[in-house]
């Protein structure tokens, strides 16, 4: 039987230069739920479909507020996002203490990404199996970086990571243009609707199932859930039969 | 690679019985994939550019910058996985920076080059560790001044000052590449990743070791280089990275930074005129036969 | 009551005895650091302007009464932002100008991000000065952050061997604490003052202090840095002429030494 020998630890390139246990940590990426994020010149935004376990249990986080200028959405394995997301409250709050400054988003990401990095090069240890976007704003205004397993970060205008998400990014590429001038709303809007892509036929975003994180230039990270989004469900899915909140039968449920 | 699959490229380390390590070939695979890098050692400084392959329409354009600035007055490009030539550079800084601890000045590009070239190959070393799936070039320029030491507050006195020669020369324009192994070389034009060939025959044809080339003339061969190397049937879209250092009397003052917007744009302009002009010649030729 | 700083917190030596540090494995008894400056720098005065912050201070170095260094910047310039100026320790102030120095190196690696403020910088520096002498090893300086905050607006606070932080629309250290501080206080008595006062009003302002100061500390010197911050950037002269002195009032100094009238 043929077995491949090169993807045993995260110290062996196989002979293409490939490490297999950085992408098939790639793959747990894959396995969570979606998550959105897009940035307008004043404003960023998250959004994010959470999963609960079974039908009595409560949903999984997906957006984690880190400082008050901003916050991160998860997708792939939780418990790596909250050691990720930990280290990045610390370091945040290290920054605005030594320097009374918010931590600059570019630098923040670097300083996971080098974490990151490490576990792919050191035998004994295996890469985070969970993807990041980062989103909100500093003195240069509203950023979103992607984060991914093997140590890769991105700036990006607008991205989706998670199950199916290439349906939201398609979406995405295609309202490419418009974010930039967006308003604040529109820009929730956006995100709503790209995430809505990603969904499957049968399923819908709810008040219980989705979570938005919205910053913007002299706007506060703040993370919007349950009754919070109806409206703006309501606005973006005007002519959905039923509304937000009877979504309960169309949740999507972990097996 | 006719010994792959008889066990001795499972782990790094490790030498196969006609004495290779093929952890670290394999490395050097990750990096022929990478975007082109080069770096162009001029008669008045140096100039880095990079082919920057555009992965996604919702990449931020001008951003993800990925050449980076070690001490003020060096600079390193590198090819291959992205998140190795970070870690690269985070211990090229690590090493400036405790050299001016100790010396309180600048670490001389060479033994920058040195001592990273010795962090890569200790990389290759140990079964609990893979190399560096990067080749890096390290450009720098060595201050041709009188430099104070770091945290000086005064001059000492005018006359006096011993162990000075009269009209000796020190510092200038220096370029390295380290490959995975920890090899590293001195160059005049150096070129990594995938289309290195194209850009080594291309640097070759500028007879950079006579010194003749300025750092502007420089600037617009780095651009029509990395144009030339870059493969439009794989790759569609890319973005030219590239930064430049000086002299401390040249346009940068010995920093190493990045190209500004109107000579990058103005060299990129004369690229495409040049790669237009190369495939008309072409076409002429194919209309002659 | 025992009045001196050093008796407090400690058993009386009338009662208990003088201090046995037998018990200490050493036998030099306890580590000591520095309980004093070597060479050191007096004053650095600086004020607040409509759109700015002067600050100056002079280039002697002192090996106790003598004037041992007659060329030393004791103004640094951070960056186009900030300008600190070092009173106290000279070495010390090489130790610190070092630890700025790295600090802008990594400030520098990534091109995009905003620079660090005078307000940053104070808020580093105080930190710094607070973590050594809570060491028991303080830096033994006292120190003015000069320059603009994260809205561009003038910035002028201090930070001290002791760690402590002071803000005030003028500062000084020093000598000038004491000499030049109500001289200047006479045109910015206030934060709202600080508004009406131009960048000529206060360079002169400040150059008159160096005056005073040269006239009345034994332990400065004629010539000395001036730097201005605006957001046009920095404008630093390391070597300023003190000019128009006139000696007359000497004269009329009366309570030292011999006098014949």
């Amino acid at each position: 039987m043929f077995r491949n020998n090169y993807d045993n630890d995260s110290v062996t390139f196989s002979p293409q230069g490939r490490i297999f246990q950085v992408e098939y940590a790639q793959e747990a990426v894959k396995q969570g739920s979606v998550v959105v994020g897009v940035v307008s010149k004043t404003h960023a935004v998250l959004a994010a479909i959470k999963r609960n376990a079974e039908e009595l249990s409560s949903y999984q986080k997906k957006i984690i507020p880190i400082d008050s200028h901003f916050g991160i959405a998860l997708a792939g394995l939780a418990s790596d996002a909250r050691v990720l997301s930990n280290f990045m409250k610390q370091q945040s709050l290290s920054s605005r203490l030594t320097y009374d400054r918010a931590i600059p988003l570019s630098e923040i990401t670097s300083r996971i990404a080098d974490r990151a990095q490490i576990n792919t090069q050191q035998y004994g240890r295996r890469p985070y199996g969970v993807g990041l976007l980062i989103s909100g704003v500093d003195a240069k205004g509203p950023h979103l970086f992607e984060f991914q397993p093997s140590g890769v970060t991105q700036e990006m205008v607008a991205c989706g990571i998670g199950a199916r998400s290439q349906m939201a990014r398609t979406y995405l590429e295609r309202h490419l243009d418009s974010f930039e001038g967006s308003s604040r709303e529109d820009l929730i809007k956006h995100a709503l609707r790209a995430l809505k892509e990603s969904l499957s036929q049968d399923k819908e975003l709810t008040v219980d199932n989705t979570s938005v994180g919205v910053s913007g230039i002299g706007e506060d990270f703040k993370l919007f859930e349950g009754q919070d989004i109806a409206e703006w469900l309501d606005a973006t899915f005007e002519n959905r039969e039923g509304g937000g909140e009877e979504g309960g039968e169309a949740m999507e449920t972990d097996s | 690679m006719t010994s792959i699959g008889t066990g001795y490229d499972l782990s790094n380390s490790v030498f196969s019985p006609d004495g290779r390590n093929f952890q670290v070939e394999y490395a050097v695979k990750a990096v022929e994939n990478g975007g082109t890098a080069i770096g162009i050692r001029c008669k008045d400084g140096i100039v880095l550019a990079l082919e920057k392959l555009v992965t996604s329409k919702l990449l931020k354009s001008g951003a993800n910058k990925r050449i980076a600035t070690v001490d003020r007055n060096m600079g390193i490009v590198s090819s291959g996985l992205l998140p190795d030539g970070r870690h690269f550079v985070s211990r090229a800084r690590d090493e400036a920076s405790s050299w001016r601890n100790l010396y309180k000045a600048p670490i001389p590009t060479s033994s920058l080059a040195d001592r990273m070239g010795s962090y890569v190959q200790a990389y290759t070393l140990y079964s609990s560790v893979r190399p560096f799936g990067v080749t890096a070039i390290i450009g720098g320029w060595d201050s041709e001044a009188e430099l104070p030491v770091d945290g000086q507050v005064g001059a000492g006195p005018g006359v006096g000052s011993g162990g000075k020669k009269d009209g000796a020369k020190h510092g200038g324009p220096y370029l390295y590449m380290i490959e995975p192994s920890g090899l590293y070389w001195g160059y005049y034009g150096a070129a990594t990743g995938k289309g290195r060939q194209i850009a080594k025959s291309e640097l070759e044809k500028l007879n950079l070791s006579e010194g003749e080339l300025t750092l502007e003339e420089g600037v617009k061969e780095a651009a029509r280089i990395i144009y030339i190397a870059h493969d439009d049937n794989k790759d569609k879209e890319f973005e030219l990275e590239m930064t430049w250092i000086s002299s401390t009397t040249g346009p940068t003052k010995g920093r190493h930074e990045d190209v500004p917007k109107e000579l990058r744009e103005e060299a990129e302009r004369l690229a495409k005129k040049a790669l237009e002009g190369d495939d008309e010649d072409e076409e002429e030729e194919k209309m002659q036969e | 009551m025992n009045h001196l700083p050093q008796a407090w917190g400690r058993p009386r030596d009338d009662i208990y005895g003088a201090y046995d540090h037998a018990h200490f494995q050493t036998a030099a008894g306890p580590n000591q650091h520095t309980q004093s400056p070597i060479v050191t720098g007096t004053s650095v005065v600086a004020a607040k302007f409509k759109d700015g912050v002067v600050i100056a201070a002079d280039n002697l170095a002192s090996y106790g009464s003598l004037a041992r260094f007659t060329d030393v910047k004791r103004l640094r310039k951070f960056n186009e932002t900030v300008v600190v100026g070092f009173g106290g320790d000279v070495s010390d102030m090489q130790y610190l100008d070092r630890l700025l120095n790295s600090l802008d190196i990594r400030e520098n690696y990534s091109s995009t991000d905003d620079p660090l403020n005078a307000k940053n910088l104070h808020t580093y520096l105080a930190k710094v000065m607070y973590k050594r002498r809570s060491d028991f090893n303080p830096l033994w300086n006292h120190l003015l952050i000069a320059g603009l905050d994260g809205e561009s607006k003038p910035f002028l606070a201090s930070a001290d061997l002791l760690g402590t932080t002071f803000s005030s629309p003028t500062l000084a250290t020093g000598f000038g604490a004491h000499l030049a501080q109500p001289i200047m206080r006479r045109t910015i008595p206030d934060e709202n003052s600080v508004k009406d006062v131009s960048k000529e009003d206060a360079v002169k302002l400040v150059k008159e202090c160096m005056k005073v100061l040269f006239y009345r500390d034994a332990r400065s010197m004629d010539k000395y840095s001036i730097a201005t911050i605006t957001k046009e950037g920095v404008e630093l002269d390391e070597n300023v002429q003190l000019e128009n002195q006139s000696w007359a009032f000497a004269e009329q100094i009366r309570g030292y030494g011999t006098q014949t009238a």
